[in-house]
């Protein structure tokens, strides 16, 4: 009796403290939407309230209808999406290839592959600036998807999918007339859906959250796709407190929606991926 | 074999591009890194190692040396503990649907723009006066930091910000880790009357060995390269610098004071860094974790 009594106390402390947890990472979420409805200046005289006194919806008004608002959130889609859709058509095709294709120095080449995954964005960045510069591509959205429209982690990914498929399913449809394209559209890509899913949502979620490389490419405003668009809107409006955390719940609860929707898969494609 | 025409039209463009956007800009920093280069100009000579030895002499430099190590190990070291922590409570409890609930909650921040988060966090949360944080520890009776303005706070909040935003994901590893450890174990070490603590350092931290060198490697390279909340709220390197890092000092070096060659020197002092630190977690960690 006294052991199962034990028991139960240490489970309550233990949800008592997961509790506590879950609060912290939280409050910003609540104090972000709090402070977005609240007058800047409500804020900055007496904010110690969750439910805002004279609550406003002027700071949504000026993201929304005083800013390009519609036109960041157009080229977050459009180089999201572009880039989303051709690492998963390159990193599952070129998987294909190492899976199941034998050719000259096959294995240095995927080692050598693997290796640039340890290489800091930092290190190829001035250069590649150079380059995209010489181009012409600075300041256009294509700046921010040629360079990236292969994955080393995604190839990698793929492969090891791929090698799980059975030889004789390849190897039956080979007999059967299908060429190389057509097995690797009837039959590798339906085999591998789980990892095309996951790669999917990690490929998305990296590029439509990624900042560093469209401060450095993109440099006119209606260019910007929304992280960059967000720290420029909050240094331009750095005294309008409301508009600012408008701006940063209008960017950051879709995808929080997204994720909860799809929580499942992303879970699992974490310890997939993760541990693959 | 038939399908050479195959493999060709798929691998030439993909070593193509590997060659412009990887492989050359890699030495090609390098080499900017010994020059003094300048895009306008027709010719650009060289000055050897004249960059690395002005890095030597340059105090913002070391500084943001000693702050990204500092940076990285306290926050590394933090958020591995505090998610293997929380990874253990959640896989304590019973119910499958409590358990995925604390996941989604933990893992929410990760899921947000970083930069946006960062936003939210310099102005709506660490402010002196207006700020969550200071009004909670006012609250208990505390008294108001400067997060922000203080030198001495500014690295505190980034750490504190970065744990926030980051720790859901080695949850969820970890997490996942422990759910692949065989319950017969644990059925054995009940029989054996083990307590839950000991339970936890027997059974659970060896053979999470796996999960917790990937983690450990993956943590402690991601760390050295962030950026977006160093240039939100560090903003220019806060006071002091005390809040500068080396990828901030790279960005600000290359793009506002407009030295290409020497930020491409910084930036492979980074690399370099990275490279070694990774190595010796290679070496670590070849251990056979097998079960």
């Amino acid at each position: 009796m006294k052991k199962l009594n034990s028991d139960f106390i240490c489970r309550a402390l233990f949800l008592l403290f997961l509790i506590a947890i879950s609060l912290v990472v939280i409050l910003p979420y609540i104090w972000m939407l709090s402070n977005s409805f609240k007058s800047t200046k409500e804020t900055l005289m007496d904010a110690a309230h969750i439910f805002p006194k004279a609550p406003t919806l002027n700071g949504y008004k000026r993201v929304l209808f005083e800013s390009p608002f519609f036109m960041w959130l157009g080229n977050s889609m459009m180089v999201t999406i572009t880039n989303t859709l051709a690492i998963l058509f390159t990193s599952s095709l070129i998987g294909y290839v190492f899976s199941r294709y034998e050719f000259w120095n096959k294995k240095l080449l995927f080692t050598m592959m693997l290796s640039t995954m340890m290489v800091p964005a930092q290190a190829t960045i001035i250069p590649t600036f150079i380059l995209i510069n010489a181009v012409g591509l600075f300041n256009s959205p294509w700046a921010l998807i040629i360079p990236s429209v292969f994955s080393v982690f995604g190839i990698y990914l793929c492969k090891e999918f791929i090698d799980e498929i059975p030889k004789e399913l390849l190897e039956s449809a080979g007999i059967d007339g299908a060429g190389d394209w057509q097995i690797f559209f009837k039959i590798v890509l339906p085999q591998i859906r789980p990892a095309i899913g996951a790669l999917g949502i990690f490929t998305f979620l990296e590029h439509w959250n990624d900042y560093l490389r469209p401060l450095i490419y993109l440099n006119s405003s209606e260019k910007m796709t929304l992280p960059l668009a967000i720290s420029f809107f909050s240094t331009q409006h750095s005294t309008d407190l409301s508009a600012t955390m408008a701006v940063s719940a209008l960017i950051m609860i879709p995808v929080t929606i997204v994720f909860l929707l799809f929580q499942r898969q992303f879970v699992k494609g974490i310890s997939m991926t993760g541990m693959k | 074999m038939k399908s050479k025409k195959f493999t060709m039209l798929i691998l030439i463009p993909m070593i193509v591009h590997m060659l412009i956007f990887m492989i050359i800009p890699i030495f090609s920093g390098g080499l900017i890194s010994f020059m003094d280069y300048n895009p306008l100009r027709e010719e650009n000579g060289f000055v050897g190692l004249e960059h690395y030895t002005a890095m030597l002499g340059d105090k913002v430099y070391l500084k943001a040396f000693a702050n990204t190590l500092v940076f990285v190990s306290v926050t590394v070291v933090l958020n591995i503990v505090l998610s293997l922590i929380i990874a253990t409570l959640i896989s304590q409890l019973q119910s499958n649907k409590t358990r995925s609930f604390f996941r989604a909650i933990i893992f929410l921040p990760c899921v947000a723009p970083l930069v946006a988060s960062s936003v939210v966090f310099r102005r709506s949360i660490f402010p002196t006066k207006s700020g969550l944080l200071n009004m909670i520890i006012q609250f208990f009776g505390g008294d108001a930091v400067n997060w922000i303005g203080d030198a001495n706070f500014l690295m505190i909040s980034v750490i504190l910000f970065t744990l926030w935003a980051d720790i859901g994901y080695n949850t969820i590893l970890f997490t996942a880790g422990m759910d692949g450890i065989p319950q017969d174990l644990y059925h054995a070490g009940s029989i054996d009357g083990a307590g839950r603590w000991r339970k936890f350092v027997s059974i659970t931290l060896p053979l999470l060995g796996r999960t917790f060198s990937f983690v450990s490697v993956m943590t402690l390279i991601s760390h050295f390269q962030m950026f977006a909340q160093f240039n939100v709220i560090a903003y220019m390197g806060g006071p002091q610098n005390s809040g500068i890092v080396l990828t901030s000092y790279i960005y600000k070096v290359a793009f506002q004071n407009k030295n290409l060659s020497y930020s491409s020197a910084i930036a492979m002092s980074l690399f370099v860094l990275i490279l070694i630190i990774t190595l010796i977690q290679q070496k670590i960690n070849k251990i056979d974790w097998e079960y």
